[in-house]
């Protein structure tokens, strides 16, 4: 790489500590063009410096046009896109009020996000955090300060202006224990209220509970209830107005039915393309393909493969996949016969045929799993460790070193999407290694229990196979399912040196010790194998061939802002 | 007559409240908790609990059922734990799609299931009787998914002649429109019953002695059925029809999830898998309320049919 030294010192000046640790990354090869860009945007480090950075290193290729943050959605053409329209979409009913605190399912959070905002976007597509509502953010004190730069001159949709106590406000409700918050979830233990404060107008600082590298996606498009709201708000009230920042107002909204939202022309990002955006909401996927091939709509926001041949095969209609950590996770009882031993369940993990399984259930929409929550979409993720194959003959030989012929267990799991037919192929995979698992396939209702420990299947069975939605960083996936105490540890795992490592990834700020962390995680839960994640589910959304600009996220969120319809 | 009227209403009203009563307690005994139902399974503890309190969830069963119970006596029918909002209007929409649905039914299939079975009693024995017999048996046992999806794909999706949505259409016209595709299963599934019950009660009615006396008086073929055979085949199928109005109106919740219609039959089965106690005990009185005003109508009917009854009534 030949380098401007020059200008590279001119780049480095005022940069942080981390930042100039990532820019000798870069110039010393570990780290890659597009890794750099993709951790300095997360770090909030401006389009324009990155790219002074890597031009001084030798050139900046044409990966650096996407650092200006544009996505590289499907569609994106150097054709003007044309102005105007309706565009109508299908997406799942939502299943309750849409009321911004309480949301947790798809067709809710897809409501959210048309009309407010978050303060950092997660591009699906261009894998890369970017500003939003925040045009920057920077780290201190080792990660344990988080500084937030709101964007000027944006103005809710009742006129008011966004100012740092709104977004102050807004958080604090979503952090604080006495709400009924679905995002407690995702905040208790990483902020508490008190943490965050207004420095002035259009500056918050987050003072963390903990040092967290990965916090900027936490308020992220990620975290779907964090969207920014006027201060004041009275949220059982607010699925009357849907008031936000966003490209798009509220029309109407009726329950079970649809929803129709207007363009909002003083938008911050300039005016949409679109008019106007209809959505109808189904209660299952068959009516929404149904409707996309008799022309009533012209996306499908969300989609799962099974069944869904219709669009899949020929070429009729764009899918769009995203690449996601959409995961099943096969935990196994660590603190209950037969699985106290490693090596059983290590030899239950290698019976398994993982692309078989791709390509069955899945379509080969997907992605191999390697047991452990670090997805390929992850850029920690370490994939020098090796990948985990079907090898029957070892796994044989692992259960009678374990002293076991024959092991009989049951599986638990929940009549989801692909799950009963997963459950059923790792019963045939286990059955050729002398396991003999019974299936026990209940509704979700039955197999979530009360969600705690003595009163939930899910946590209690000796086998069981969960779903986990996709998110931005693995954090949630490393200590929720794994560490001791974790609330959702249905493995009953145990390890201390796991939960220092986990401690440590969390705290790490910079890429490459993550990295380290991540690959001496991804060995550990290898050789213990508490849980089983055969394969990573890709996101999917459909569109017709009309269609362009659409931004999807494998939440099943849809950004409309550069979105068009050809008539 | 009053006093009839008098009487089948205040038997009603025992009859709802002691519905209430059940499904309410039945309920209790579904898996699932309202707050943990709205914030999902992987929700924070203290969040749930936080909003069971605002739900009022958290109080006791009979305290709950008491505070429901004087609401609804002065026409309130509370609010929804799902949609934290009123359930009157949701319900009302819900009621009236789900009554359009089974009003086109309805107009469909008993004029179509009652010619059939008289047609197939006039001709009994030969093979037309045959034909609409084993047809409309054979209809019956097809699930309404089934042919649901038989015919979006023949008429909506290959011979683009049918929407293949329910909703969507504005005015009367294009409201028919749109649920002709859905009103079709429905009619193949109740014909065969109708059809029956009215081919039976044709037979009875004909081998009687009053319609010989009358064919023997001399009247035309034609007289005889109309003044004396229909209105005694009738009896037994207004009975049957009165039957199906629970399912009409309420058991839809395959094809209305099919064919996209919010009728009251998806509502109730949400309501009740989500633990919505406030939506679930309201949708049940509804139905249930439907149920007995259509009942009542059938027994008017009855009694207007056949005279026997009536004066029976009056003494």
């Amino acid at each position: 790489m030949r380098i401007d030294s020059r200008r590279l010192d001119a780049a480095r000046e005022g940069r942080s500590e981390l930042e100039n640790h990532y820019i000798d990354e870069l110039v010393a090869g570990r780290l890659g063009r597009r890794e750099f860009l993709r951790r300095g945007a997360a770090l909030g480090m401006s389009a324009g410096v990155m790219g002074a950075v890597l031009s001084a290193c030798g050139g900046a290729n044409k990966t650096g046009g996407a650092a200006t943050g544009s996505s590289t959605s499907a569609g994106a053409s150097t054709t003007p896109a044309t102005k105007g329209g309706t565009m109508k979409l299908a997406s799942q009913t939502p299943s309750g009020a849409i009321n911004p605190l309480t949301v947790s399912d798809a067709g809710g959070l897809c409501m959210l996000a048309m009309t407010g905002e978050f303060l950092a976007y997660d591009n699906n597509q261009a894998l890369q955090l970017q500003p939003m509502l925040a045009t920057s953010w920077k780290a201190s004190a080792g990660g344990k300060v988080w500084t937030f730069k709101i964007r000027p001159g944006v103005k809710f949709h009742d006129g008011s202006p966004l100012t740092a106590d709104d977004v102050v406000w807004t958080i604090q409700q979503l952090a604080d224990k006495k709400n009924a918050s679905n995002a407690l979830s995702t905040f208790e233990g990483v902020i508490t209220p008190a943490g965050v404060r207004a420095v002035d107008s259009h500056t918050v600082e987050f003072h963390l509970e903990a040092a967290n590298g990965n916090f900027p996606y936490l308020v992220s498009s990620d975290n779907y209830n964090a969207v920014i709201v006027p201060k004041g708000t009275d949220w059982g009230k607010w699925q009357k107005t849907f008031v936000g920042t966003g490209p798009f107002k509220l029309g109407s909204y009726t329950q079970n039915q649809g929803a129709s939202f207007v363009a909002n022309p003083d938008y911050w990002g300039g005016k949409p393309n679109l008019d106007s955006a209809q959505f109808s909401f189904y209660a299952s996927q068959a009516p929404q393909i149904t409707a996309l091939s008799g022309g009533d709509v012209d996306v499908i926001v969300q989609f799962v493969a099974q069944g869904a041949q219709a669009l899949t095969s020929g070429s009729s209609y764009n899918i769009i996949k995203l690449k996601s950590s959409n995961h099943r996770e096969l935990s196994m009882r660590c603190d209950q016969a037969p699985f106290t031993d490693p090596r059983v369940r290590e030899a239950v993990a290698l019976s398994l045929d993982r692309p078989a399984m791709v390509s069955a259930l899945l379509q080969g929409l997907g992605q191999v799993g390697n047991d452990s929550p670090f997805a390929p979409k992850f850029p920690s993720t370490n994939t020098s460790v090796p990948q985990r194959v079907q090898d029957l003959s070892k796994a044989k030989q692992l259960l009678s070193a374990a002293g076991h012929s024959h092991i009989s267990t049951t599986l638990y799991t929940e009549q989801y999407e692909e799950i009963p037919a997963l459950a059923q192929v790792i019963q045939q995979s286990a059955s050729k290694i002398g396991v003999d698992i019974k299936l026990k396939v209940e509704t979700q209702t039955a197999y979530y229990g009360k969600a705690t420990f003595g009163q939930s299947d899910w946590l209690d069975g000796q086998m069981s196979l969960v779903d986990y939605g996709d998110r931005g960083v693995p954090n949630v996936f490393l200590e929720a399912p794994l560490t001791s105490g974790g609330p959702w540890n249905a493995a009953h795992f145990k390890n201390a040196q796991y939960d220092n490592l986990v401690k440590q990834y969390v705290a790490a700020v910079d890429l490459s010790t993550q990295k380290s962390l991540a690959g001496k995680i991804e060995t550990l839960l290898l050789a213990q194998t508490p849980l089983v994640i055969p394969y990573f589910i890709d996101g999917l959304c459909a569109t017709t061939k009309k269609v362009s600009g659409v931004e999807p996220t494998s939440i099943s969120q849809i950004f409309l802002h550069k979105a068009s319809i050809s008539a | 007559m009053l006093g009839f009227l008098a009487k089948r209403i205040a038997l009603a009203i025992v009859t709802l409240f002691i519905l209430s009563l059940i499904v309410f307690f039945a309920a209790q005994v579904l898996p699932g908790d309202p707050a943990r139902e709205v914030l999902g399974p992987l929700a924070a503890k203290s969040a749930v609990q936080a909003l069971d309190k605002q739900l009022g969830t958290n109080r006791p069963v009979i305290d709950q059922y008491g505070t429901w119970l004087g609401h609804i006596v002065t026409g309130n029918f509370g609010t929804s734990t799902q949609y934290q909002s009123a359930i009157g209007p949701i319900l009302g929409k819900a009621l009236v799609n789900s009554l359009k649905l089974a009003a086109l039914a309805f107009v469909i299939v008993v004029p179509l299931g009652i010619l059939g079975g008289v047609v197939a009693a006039l001709r009994y024995g030969t093979r037309v009787d045959r034909v609409i017999s084993v047809f409309g048996l054979s209809a019956t046992v097809i699930p309404e998914v089934v042919s649901g999806i038989i015919l979006i794909a023949v008429f909506g999706l290959w011979l683009n002649i049918l929407p293949v949505q329910a909703t969507g259409g504005s005015g009367f016209g294009g409201t028919i429109y749109h649920l002709i595709l859905p009103a079709i299963p429905l009619v193949l599934i109740l014909f065969g019953y109708i059809q029956q019950m009215a081919r039976a009660g044709t037979i009875e009615a004909l081998n009687s002695d009053y319609a010989r006396t009358a064919t023997l008086k001399g009247l035309p073929r034609r007289t005889v059925i109309w003044r004396h055979i229909l209105r005694n085949s009738l009896l037994p199928t207004i009975t049957v029809i009165a039957s199906q109005t629970g399912y009409l109106i309420g058991g839809l919740v395959l094809v209305e999830e099919l064919f996209r219609w919010n009728g009251i039959g998806s509502l109730l089965y949400n309501a009740a898998t989500k633990k919505d106690f406030p939506m679930l005990e309201a949708g049940v009185l509804v139905i249930g309320a439907a149920y007995m005003i259509v009942t009542l109508l059938a027994d008017v009917l009855y009694s207007l049919l056949n005279p026997r009854i009536r004066v029976a009534a009056v003494e």
